[in-house]
C-alpha cells in the first residue's frame, strides 16, 4: 500500500538500505588447494586409477609442507639439532651475508617510511597497514598491545648479549628488520605469481598457455638459470636474481618494485614448492599396485631432497683473478673452438647456433626453408638455440655470466656443459679449460656487439641463415 | 503540488551538477586525487596551461549548467500561456560564435610552445644530445630496461650497461634519452616529470627531461601492451650530478666482476 | 483496390522510387506471411524496430562487461559474484589478467559498434526518416532489410570470439598491431581477433547500406514543399551521420583487411623489424615484416573519429526535436544548428591525430591536429547556446523524455568542456591514457546519446506502438540513471588528474594508487546500481508495449510531419496527401488557435521555413 502511494520514499529507503549494506560488504577469495601433479599421475597409471592412494599422498604431502594458506616444512630433528631450520632457511641464509642484509634493511627503510616516521614521531595511530605484509601487521598490533606503561621509550626487552631495547627501538627494529613469513610469502605469491605458475608450482597457471616460453614448472627440481655447475638446485641467491632482474624477452618481469625482503620470502616459497613437487614425483613413483604408497624411504628422499638444495653454494662456478684481457688471438681462438663442429673436434656451437651465431644452425634449420625448426627442452616447451646478434642474453650479460652458462650448460636444454668437453687441438685430444671457456666468452660477445676485434681476428662468418 | 515537486526535484537534480561538480574539483587535492607534485624544469608550463584551460572551462561550466537549471525552473510553471515564439537571434549567435572562436584560437596558440619544448626541441647546450644520448630505455612485455652506453659511447658494444627495473639519471641536467620497444607498443610515462611517449616497435625516439628533485619517481605503462599492461612499472632514480657519475662508475667497475 | 495514383501524371519512376508525396494505399496484391511482415520485412518501421531491440539486448551484454570490468576495480583479484563463474571458471570466479583486457575490449567493440550507433541510426534512422520527410518508405527497401541482416553475422563473429581459443580480442577495440597482429602478442590475439576483424567488416557493410539509403531518401523522396531547411534537425543530424559513415567507414574496412592479412598471410603491413614477441621473433616463425605499427593507428583513427561524431550527432539532432516539442517553443537558431551539425562532421575529417598525439608520428603534426581539434569545440559550444536559447521562455512540460533530452544538454556540456584539455597536446601529454580519457567519452557517449537514446524512446514509442509509456516508471527511471550515472563517471575526472591509468587491470599494484580504491569502489556500486535501475526502463518498455495508454496521432501535439500518420504507421506511412508549408518548430505562435501548428497546415504569413 505505502509502496503505491508513496514509491518514491520507498525507492530512496531502499537505495539508502543498499548503499549502507554496499559499504560493509567484503568479497571473498576462493580458497586455494594443492591439487596433484597431473605428469606424475600419467607417469604411474596405477596411481592414477587409485583414488584412495591419491588422498594419501595428498595427506602426506600436506602433513609434510602444509597447505597454500599456511605452508611449512616438516623439520626433521637430526636437522634442528644440526641447527638448520628449513624453515627460517632463507632467513637465516640472508642474515649470514652481511651485504644481502644490509640491503634488505635499506629496502625496507625505504618502503616503511611512512610507518618508521610515525612510529618516531609518537603518532602509532597513524602507522599505516603495509601492503603484502599481513604478518607484520600482526606483529605490530600485538606489539601494540604490550607498550609498556612507562611510556614508548621505557624498556621493553633485553637482547641476548645483555642490550636493553625500549619499546620504541624494537617496533623500529622490526619493521626495519622484517622477513616475511612462509605464510605471508606464500599470499603474496598468490597475488603476484599464481597466475603463471599454479598454485603447486606447476607452470600450469591459467595464464600460463598463452606464454611462450612457459613459466617455470618448479616441481621436477631442474632450474635453466644457475650459477652452479652439475645440473645442482639452485642458490638462494640465483632465485632472487630471477626476481630481482626478470628474464628479458620472457613473460617473467623484473621485481624490484617489491622490497628485498618480499623477493627473498618468495624464494623461500618457490624452494617449498619445488621440494614438495619433488618429494610428490618421488613418492609417486613409489607406487605400488600391490602395496599402494609406501612410505619406507620417504624420510631418506626427503633428507636427500632438500640436501641437494643445502649443498647448491658448494656447486658455485667461481674463477680465480681478474677476468683475462680480451685479445683479437683469443677471439680468433673462440671463434675457431665455436665454428669447429664436434666430428672435428670443436666445441660444435655452430650446429645450433650457426655459423653466424644468428640460432640458424644445421640442427634447427636448413637453407632454402622458411623459419627455424624448434627442439624441446625438458619440461617439453619447444626452444631454440640463442640469437646472439640479438644482443638477449636471459640471465646476465656479463662475461662472468657468460662463463657460467658456457661452463655449465643450461640445465634441462640441449646446452651442454662445456668444461672438461674433449676437443682436438693441434692433431691432440685434451679437455677443455677455464681458458678456453674465457675465448669462447670473449667471441660470444665480439659477436653480439659486432666489435672491431671480429674484424681484426679474421672478420665476422659468413651470413646464411633463417632470416 | 506534485508538479511543483517533480520541477523542484528536476532542478535540483540539475542544479547538483555544478555545484558537486565543482565541489569535487575543489576538494580532489585533499582526497589525493590531484596531479603529483612537478619534478621537471618543463612541468610547470604545462599544468599552467592546463590551469588556463581549467579556469575558462569552470566559467563556462558554471554559466551554462546554471542557465539550464535557471531556465527548468523558471519555465517549467504550469501556466496557461504560450513560449516566446522566437526562431533565434543573429546578433547573439554571432556573438556566442565568434567570443568562443577567439578564446579557442588564444588556447590553441598557447599551447605551442610547450609542445615545441618538450617534443621537438631537444636540448643541444647539455652533456647529452639526440645523437648522444644517455642512455636507451627499452620497453618489454613486461617490464622496462635501461642500457646505459659502453665507454666508446656504442649502445651495442659488449660493455653496455643493462639494468632491469630502475632508471638512475643525474638531477639538474638535460637528459636526453632514447625510447625503444622490444616487442608492442608500450608508453613511457613519468607522471612528476609530465612526460609520455608511445614506445613504438621498430622505432627509436629521442626524448628529453631535466629532473629538478632527486628522488625516485614511478614510471608507468601508458598503452595497452597485453596482460601485464597493468603490472609493467619502472622506477626512476634522480641522483645528484655527482652520485650519479659515481654510481655509473661501480656499474661499469662490476661488470668484471667474479663473484 | 489497387490505387497507384501517382500512375496517371507521374509515368517515369527515376530511380524507380514513387515521386515525393505519393501516397499508398494498402497494397493487397499479396498479403505477407509472418516471416515476410516481421522477419525479413522491407518495411523501414519494422526494421527499426529490429536495430531497436536487438541494440537493447547488445546493450545488455556490453553493461554486463562493463559491471565485471568495475568488480575487478573495486575488488581485485575476488571471487566475482554471478558472472565469475561463468567467464573465469578456471580460477573460482576470480578474473584473470588476460580476462580482464578481453573484458574491456569487448565492452568498447560492443557499445560503439553494436549498440549506440545501430540504436542512433539503426533504430532512429530507419524509423523516423521516412516518416518525418513524409515519404512512404526508403528509397530501396531491400537494401534497408539487407542493412539489418547483414548486421547478424557481425553479431555472431563478436558473440563466438568469447568461445574462441585465448578467448575474446583483447587488444582493446582501437586493436593497435603488433599487439593484435602477432598471435604470440596476447591470448585473445588468436582467432578472437579473426573474428573481431570479421565481425567489423559486416557490422561496416551493414552500416554502409543503411547510410546510402538514408541519404538517397532525403536527397530524393522529401514529400511537396519539404525543402532541406523545413527538414527537422533529427534528419539534418541522421543524414550528416550518414554522409560521415560513407566516407569514412571505407577506410576501416580497408584498414580491417589489411589487418586480417597481416595475420592469416603474413602481410606484415603492420609488423615491423626486429622484434622479439612472447620469446620469438615473427621473422623466425616465417612471418613478414618491415611494416609500421603506426599506420594502423592513421587508418583506423581515420575512420572511428568520425565514428565519434556519427554516435553523438544524431543524438544531438533527437535531442534539438525533443526540447522543441516538450518546450513548446521553436528551436533557437534553427540555420546555425544546420551548419554546425554540417561543420562538426567536416572539422571532424581532420581532427583523428589527436588520438595519437603521444602515438610517435611528428610532432609538429601534433600541432596542426591540435589546433583543427580545438575548433571543433566552437560548433558544439554553438549547440549548446542555442540548446538553452530554446530553452529561455519557454513552456517546459517535464515529460521523461524531456528529463532526458535536458540531461543529454548538462552532462554533453561536461563531455565537451573536458574535451578541450585533450585537445591541448602539452596537457595530453599528463592526461593521455588516464581516467580523464575514459570519463569524457563515457560523459559524451553515455551520459549524451544514451540520453539522448531513452529521450528518443520515450519520446517516438507511441509512434512505433500506438500507446504511451508509464511517465512515473519513466520518472523514476530517469532520476535513478541520473544520479548513478553521475557517481560512475564524474569522479573519473579526478581519479585521471591523480595519474590512474586506464586499461589495467589492478591499478593498485602502484603503491602510489593504492589509495584510489575506495574511490573506485563508491564508483563500481553506483554501477551496479545504475545497471539494476535499468529494470524501470526494462518493465516500462515490454509492459507498455502491450499494456500502454493507447496514444492518438499526436500525442506530444508536435509539429513534425511524422505526428500525421497513424500511430502506429501502417505500410506506406501516411494515410492522406501530404504537402508541407513551413518549418517543423511552430510552436507557441501567437495568433494560431492552439499552441502550435503543424508542418502541413496551412498558415499563410508564418515564417516561412524553420
Amino acid at each position: 500500500m505505502i509502496l503505491r502511494r508513496h514509491p518514491s520514499a520507498a525507492l530512496l529507503a531502499a537505495a539508502a538500505l543498499s548503499s549502507t549494506l554496499a559499504c560493509k560488504y567484503e568479497p571473498s577469495t576462493p580458497e586455494l588447494h594443492y591439487s596433484l601433479n597431473a605428469k606424475a599421475l600419467a607417469d604411474n597409471p596405477d596411481l592414477a586409477a587409485d583414488g584412495g592412494a591419491q588422498t594419501q599422498l595428498l595427506g602426506a604431502l600436506q602433513t609434510m609442507f602444509g597447505t597454500p594458506k599456511n605452508p611449512r616444512f616438516l623439520a626433521l630433528p637430526e636437522w634442528l639439532a644440526d641447527g638448520f631450520d628449513p624453515n627460517f632457511w632463507g632467513e637465516d641464509h640472508v642474515k649470514a651475508d652481511q651485504a644481502a642484509w644490509a640491503a634488505l634493511v635499506e629496502s625496507n627503510r625505504k618502503a616503511f617510511g611512512q610507518q618508521l616516521s610515525a612510529i618516531r614521531a609518537g603518532g602509532f595511530e597513524a602507522v599505516d597497514r603495509p601492503r603484502f605484509a599481513d604478518d607484520l601487521w600482526e606483529r605490530w598490533q600485538r606489539l601494540r598491545a604490550e607498550l609498556p606503561a612507562g611510556g614508548p621509550d621505557a624498556e621493553y626487552l633485553t637482547t641476548d648479549d645483555g642490550q636493553k631495547v625500549s619499546w620504541r627501538e624494537e617496533a623500529l627494529y622490526r619493521f626495519e628488520n622484517y622477513y616475511p613469513s612462509l605464510a605471508n610469502s606464500a599470499a603474496f605469491y598468490h597475488n603476484q605469481c599464481f597466475h603463471c605458475h599454479g598454485a603447486e608450482g606447476g607452470g600450469d597457471g591459467s595464464t600460463s598457455r598463452f606464454l611462450e616460453p612457459r613459466p617455470r614448472d618448479y616441481r621436477p627440481g631442474k632450474f635453466k638459470f644457475t650459477a652452479l655447475k652439475g645440473k645442482a638446485r639452485p642458490r638462494h641467491e640465483d632465485v632472487f636474481r630471477i626476481l630481482t632482474d626478470g628474464v628479458y624477452t620472457t613473460a617473467m618481469p623484473s621485481f624490484r618494485r617489491f622490497t628485498d625482503a618480499q623477493l627473498h620470502g618468495l624464494v623461500d616459497y618457490v624452494r617449498l614448492l619445488s621440494i614438495r613437487g619433488e618429494t610428490e614425483i618421488l613418492l609417486a613413483s613409489f607406487y605400488d599396485p600391490a602395496e599402494g604408497l609406501h612410505f619406507d624411504n620417504l624420510r631418506e628422499n626427503y633428507t636427500d631432497v632438500v640436501g641437494r638444495w643445502r649443498e647448491a653454494p658448494e656447486r658455485l662456478i667461481t674463477y680465480a683473478g681478474p677476468i683475462p684481457e680480451v685479445t683479437a688471438e683469443r677471439v680468433e681462438h673462440g671463434r675457431a673452438l665455436f665454428t669447429t663442429p664436434g666430428e672435428k673436434g670443436g666445441a660444435n656451437c655452430v650446429s645450433c647456433h650457426g655459423t653466424s651465431g644468428r640460432g640458424d644452425g644445421p640442427s634447427v634449420w636448413e637453407p632454402g626453408k622458411v623459419g627455424i625448426e624448434f627442439t624441446k627442452d625438458d619440461w617439453g616447451n619447444p626452444i631454440q638455440p640463442r640469437d646472439f646478434t640479438r644482443g638477449v642474453f636471459r640471465f646476465g650479460r656479463r662475461p662472468i655470466d657468460l662463463y657460467r652458462r658456457i661452463y655449465a650448460g643450461i640445465n634441462g636444454t640441449p646446452m651442454p656443459e662445456h668444461f672438461g668437453m674433449t676437443i682436438t687441438e693441434s692433431a691432440r685430444q685434451r679437455a677443455m679449460t677455464e681458458d678456453d671457456v674465457w675465448d669462447l666468452v670473449f667471441f660470444v660477445r665480439a659477436l653480439a656487439s659486432q666489435s672491431p676485434l671480429l674484424a681484426r681476428a679474421g672478420g665476422a662468418p659468413a651470413a646464411e641463415g633463417a632470416r | 503540488m506534485k508538479h511543483f515537486l517533480l520541477r523542484v526535484l528536476a532542478t535540483l537534480l540539475f542544479l547538483a551538477v555544478p555545484v558537486l561538480g565543482v565541489w569535487t574539483f575543489v576538494k580532489a587535492d585533499d582526497w589525493g586525487l590531484w596531479f603529483p607534485p612537478i619534478a621537471s624544469s618543463y612541468g610547470a608550463s604545462i599544468d599552467f596551461l592546463f590551469y588556463v584551460i581549467l579556469w575558462m572551462v569552470t566559467v563556462t561550466f558554471i554559466g551554462t549548467e546554471m542557465l539550464l537549471v535557471w531556465f527548468v525552473f523558471r519555465y517549467s510553471k504550469k501556466d496557461a500561456t504560450r513560449a516566446t515564439y522566437t526562431h533565434g537571434n543573429h546578433t547573439l549567435e554571432m556573438v556566442w560564435t565568434a567570443i568562443p572562436a577567439l578564446l579557442l584560437i588564444f588556447v590553441a596558440f598557447s599551447q605551442m610552445k610547450a609542445w615545441t619544448t618538450v617534443k621537438i626541441n631537444f636540448p643541444t647546450d647539455g652533456p647529452y644530445t639526440v645523437e648522444k644520448p644517455l642512455m636507451e630505455v627499452y620497453a618489454s612485455q613486461f617490464d622496462w630496461r635501461v642500457r646505459y652506453p659502453d665507454p666508446q659511447g656504442d649502445f651495442a658494444g659488449a660493455d653496455v650497461i643493462e639494468v632491469p627495473y630502475d632508471i638512475t639519471v643525474p638531477a639538474n641536467t638535460k637528459v636526453v634519452f632514447r625510447l625503444k620497444s622490444r616487442d608492442v607498443l608500450h608508453s613511457f610515462f613519468v607522471p612528476v616529470f609530465r612526460l609520455k611517449q608511445d614506445a613504438v616497435p621498430g622505432m627509436e625516439i629521442p626524448m628529453w627531461f631535466e629532473a629538478t628533485t632527486p628522488g625516485d619517481y614511478d614510471l608507468i605503462c601508458a598503452e595497452l601492451c597485453g596482460w601485464g599492461h597493468y603490472k609493467m612499472a619502472g622506477k626512476i632514480h634522480v641522483l645528484p650530478r655527482d652520485e650519479f657519475e659515481r654510481w655509473l662508475a661501480d656499474q661499469r667497475a662490476s661488470l668484471y666482476a667474479t663473484d | 483496390m489497387s490505387t497507384h495514383a501517382h500512375t496517371a501524371t507521374h509515368p517515369a519512376k527515376p530511380l524507380g522510387i514513387d515521386p515525393p508525396g505519393t501516397v499508398h494505399a494498402t497494397h493487397d496484391h499479396h498479403e505477407l506471411g509472418f516471416i515476410r511482415k516481421y522477419v525479413f520485412s522491407t518495411d523501414h518501421k519494422v526494421i527499426g524496430l529490429q536495430f531497436l531491440f536487438t541494440g537493447l539486448l547488445m546493450l545488455l551484454f556490453g553493461g554486463l562487461m562493463a559491471m565485471a570490468i568495475r568488480w575487478q576495480l573495486a575488488y581485485p583479484w575476488t571471487e566475482m559474484p554471478v558472472l565469475g563463474r561463468l567467464l573465469f571458471p578456471e580460477t573460482g570466479g576470480v578474473t584473470t589478467p588476460e580476462g580482464y583486457t578481453m573484458l574491456f575490449t569487448m565492452h568498447g567493440t560492443l557499445m560503439i559498434f553494436f549498440v549506440i550507433i545501430p540504436l542512433l541510426t539503426g533504430t532512429f534512422g530507419n524509423f523516423l526518416i521516412p516518416l518525418m520527410i513524409g515519404a512512404p518508405d526508403m528509397a530501396f527497401p531491400r537494401l534497408n532489410m539487407m542493412g539489418y541482416w547483414f548486421w547478424w553475422p557481425g553479431i555472431a563473429c563478436i558473440l563466438l570470439s568469447f568461445g574462441a581459443e585465448g578467448g575474446g580480442p583483447a587488444a582493446g577495440w582501437t586493436s593497435y598491431p603488433p599487439l593484435s597482429t602477432i598471435e604470440a602478442a596476447a591470448p585473445g590475439s588468436q582467432w578472437g581477433q579473426n573474428l573481431w576483424l570479421l565481425s567489423l567488416t559486416f557490422v561496416g557493410v551493414s552500416s554502409m547500406m543503411g547510410a546510402i539509403n538514408y541519404v538517397t531518401t532525403i536527397v530524393k523522396m522529401r514529400a511537396p514543399g519539404m525543402t532541406f531547411f523545413r527538414m527537422p534537425l533529427s534528419v539534418w543530424a541522421l543524414m550528416v551521420a550518414a554522409l560521415l559513415q560513407l566516407f569514412a567507414l571505407p577506410v576501416l574496412t580497408a584498414a580491417t583487411f589489411m589487418q586480417l592479412f597481416d595475420r592469416v598471410f603474413d602481410a606484415g603491413f603492420f609488423t615491423p623489424t626486429g622484434v622479439i614477441i612472447n620469446g620469438t621473433s615473427p621473422e623466425t616463425l616465417g612471418n613478414a615484416a618491415g611494416g609500421h605499427p603506426l599506420l594502423w593507428q592513421h587508418l583506423f583513427w581515420f575512420y572511428s573519429h568520425p565514428a565519434v561524431y556519427i554516435l553523438v550527432v544524431p543524438a544531438m539532432g533527437f535531442v534539438s526535436d525533443i526540447l522543441a516539442v516538450h518546450a513548446r517553443k521553436p528551436i533557437f537558431g534553427y540555420k546555425p544548428m544546420v551548419y554546425s551539425i554540417a561543420g562538426i562532421a567536416g572539422l571532424g575529417f581532420i581532427v583523428w591525430g589527436h588520438h595519437m598525439f603521444m602515438s610517435g608520428m611528428n610532432p609538429a603534426v601534433g600541432l596542426v591536429f591540435m589546433t583543427a581539434t580545438i575548433m571543433i569545440a566552437l560548433p558544439s559550444a554553438v549547440k549548446v547556446f542555442n540548446w538553452l536559447g530554446t530553452l529561455w521562455g519557454a513552456r517546459i512540460h517535464l515529460t521523461s523524455a524531456m528529463l532526458f533530452a535536458l540531461a543529454f544538454v548538462s552532462m554533453f556540456i561536461i563531455g565537451g568542456l573536458s574535451g578541450i584539455w585533450m585537445a591541448s597536446t602539452p596537457v595530453d601529454i599528463y592526461i593521455h591514457d588516464t581516467y580523464i580519457i575514459v570519463a569524457h567519452f563515457h560523459y559524451v557517449v553515455f551520459a549524451g546519446s544514451m540520453m539522448a537514446i531513452f529521450a528518443a524512446i520515450y519520446h517516438w514509442f507511441p509512434k512505433m506502438f500506438g500507446r504511451l509509456m508509464n511517465e512515473t516508471l519513466g520518472k523514476i527511471h530517469f532520476v535513478g540513471t541520473f544520479i548513478t550515472l553521475n557517481g560512475v563517471f564524474y569522479m573519473m575526472h579526478q581519479l585521471g588528474l591523480a595519474g590512474l591509468m586506464r586499461r589495467t587491470a589492478d591499478p593498485y599494484a602502484y603503491e602510489t594508487y593504492a589509495h584510489l580504491q575506495p574511490i573506485n569502489q563508491f564508483i563500481s556500486w553506483c554501477a551496479f546500481a545504475l545497471l539494476a535501475w535499468q529494470v524501470f526502463f526494462v518493465v516500462n518498455f515490454f509492459g507498455s508495449m502491450f499494456f500502454g495508454k493507447r496514444a492518438g496521432r499526436n500525442p506530444w501535439n508536435a509539429c513534425s510531419v511524422e505526428w500525421e500518420s497513424p500511430s502506429p504507421p501502417g505500410h506506406g506511412n501516411f494515410d492522406k496527401q501530404l504537402a508541407v508549408h513551413h518549418g517543423p518548430y511552430e510552436y507557441g505562435v501567437p495568433d494560431a488557435s492552439r499552441d502550435f501548428v503543424a508542418q502541413t497546415q496551412r498558415a499563410p504569413g508564418l515564417h516561412a521555413h524553420a
